[in-house]
């Protein structure tokens, strides 16, 4: 069994519930009757499992012949199928109230995923592509300058999501253009640091492109329609 | 939805799953040959090449699932990088069934230790999965216990060749 991941986990929830106690302290989910800390954690565990199930398949391994390899989730989670699978269950778990769920945890979802990032500093994994840079970080005996492109990630996404916050509180976006803000900005995120990291297949570019015209798509959906709910009431 | 018919979903999820590997024949692997801790080192240092040194087991759930990922690796860097498997505390049977089914087409050297202490006589332990890697020459470069990541796997073989 791996425990390697844990530190990242453990920095990735702590980022999650930190936002959603410094949101609700703030009131930004005010018209939210959801626990949000549960739809997030149920939303975690559902983008883990169905990653690691679309990872194995993808790679030829049958999860019905080794079901035991699901809990190797070091070994590979497919990003895409983990975002689809966490923003269908959250939306499924708050369809009561569905703009207001996805919204109350975009601010939380970013910083879970900066703390995920900036969890490599726990594992000895945040290097990438090779670089002169001044702030340059190298392994344990290696000559070899590198991006901390973990790091970097970390940060943007640490700061869009304190961003989101106070965004959320001074001036109340149209529902659902939180949900897709966050979707856009950590697409971006990643679509911009990928090429600095060390990968084997590329890395899911095509998913972070989707997740741009889909957070994009959102952005200009929820404030089209928030305008024209206003027009028509007056 | 019915609750039912939401059950259903996933497991007609993992079914189609189910449907995605299709392991090769065991009759069509052939017996790892036994080695000694001296021709393991020998091999490394005589390679030219660096070397990626797998430890693993057909037992060990870890090694099931990294080895699409060093398949994988393998294949990219064939040429460039030498590939060794070594098999240990294990049977032959298993050793060859663990490779028909994940390995059957891999540009891997595959070798056997029935005892399992040329880890430890490498300067490694007897923890499965364990990859030694090596720079062209022989030297040890990095030593990483537990199942690989695409990105530890890819970052090490980048510090070897950068390193030449």
């Amino acid at each position: 069994m791996e425990f390697t991941l844990l530190g990242s986990v453990a920095v990735a929830v702590a980022g999650v519930y930190g936002m959603i106690w410094w949101e609700a302290r703030r009131g930004n989910a005010a018209n939210c009757t959801k626990n949000l800390w549960d739809i997030a954690m149920a939303a975690i565990v559902a983008g883990v499992f169905v990653g690691r199930i679309a990872a194995m398949v993808a790679d030829g391994v049958n999860p019905l012949v080794n079901p035991g390899d699901i809990l190797i989730v070091r070994a590979g989670v497919a990003t895409g199928w983990a975002t689809v699978a966490a923003i269908a269950t959250a939306a499924w778990l708050g369809r009561d109230e569905l703009w207001p769920v996805l919204d109350g945890l975009a601010a939380a979802s970013l910083a879970g995923l900066a703390g995920w990032h900036a969890g490599c500093l726990t594992r000895d994994a945040c290097l990438g592509a090779p670089t002169d840079l001044p702030w340059a970080m190298t392994q344990p005996g290696s000559p070899v300058g590198r991006h901390p492109v973990e790091l970097y990630a970390a940060l943007v996404l640490a700061a869009a999501s304190i961003a989101l916050a106070w965004w959320r509180r001074s001036k109340p976006p149209a529902p659902g253009t939180a949900a897709a803000t966050a979707l856009l900005v950590a697409s971006l995120s990643r679509l911009a640091t990928e090429p600095l990291r060390p990968t084997l297949s590329g890395g899911p570019v095509g998913w972070y492109l989707a997740g741009v015209v889909v957070g994009t798509l959102g952005i200009m959906w929820s404030t089209r329609r928030h305008r024209a709910a206003a027009a028509a009431g007056g | 939805m019915p609750r039912r018919l939401s059950a259903l979903i996933p497991a007609l999820a993992l079914v189609a799953a189910g449907c995605a590997t299709s392991p090769s024949n065991i009759d069509d692997i052939a017996e790892l040959p036994a080695v000694t801790t001296g021709e393991v080192a020998a091999l490394v240092a005589e390679s030219g090449r660096p070397v990626v040194l797998n430890v693993w087991a057909s037992w060990c759930i870890p090694c099931r699932s990294e080895a699409p990922l060093l398949d994988r690796a393998a294949a990219e860097f064939a040429g460039t990088v030498e590939f060794v498997g070594l098999n240990v505390r294990d049977s032959q049977t298993g050793a060859r069934g663990f490779i028909a089914e994940f390995l059957p087409d891999a540009e891997f050297t595959h070798l056997f230790d029935g005892a399992g202490n040329i880890p430890v006589d490498l300067g490694g332990s007897r923890a499965v999965p364990l990859t030694f890697f090596y720079a062209a020459g022989g030297e040890l470069m990095e030593l990483h216990t537990g199942v690989l990541d695409e990105r530890t796997l890819a970052l090490q073989i980048d510090e070897l060749l950068a390193r030449g």
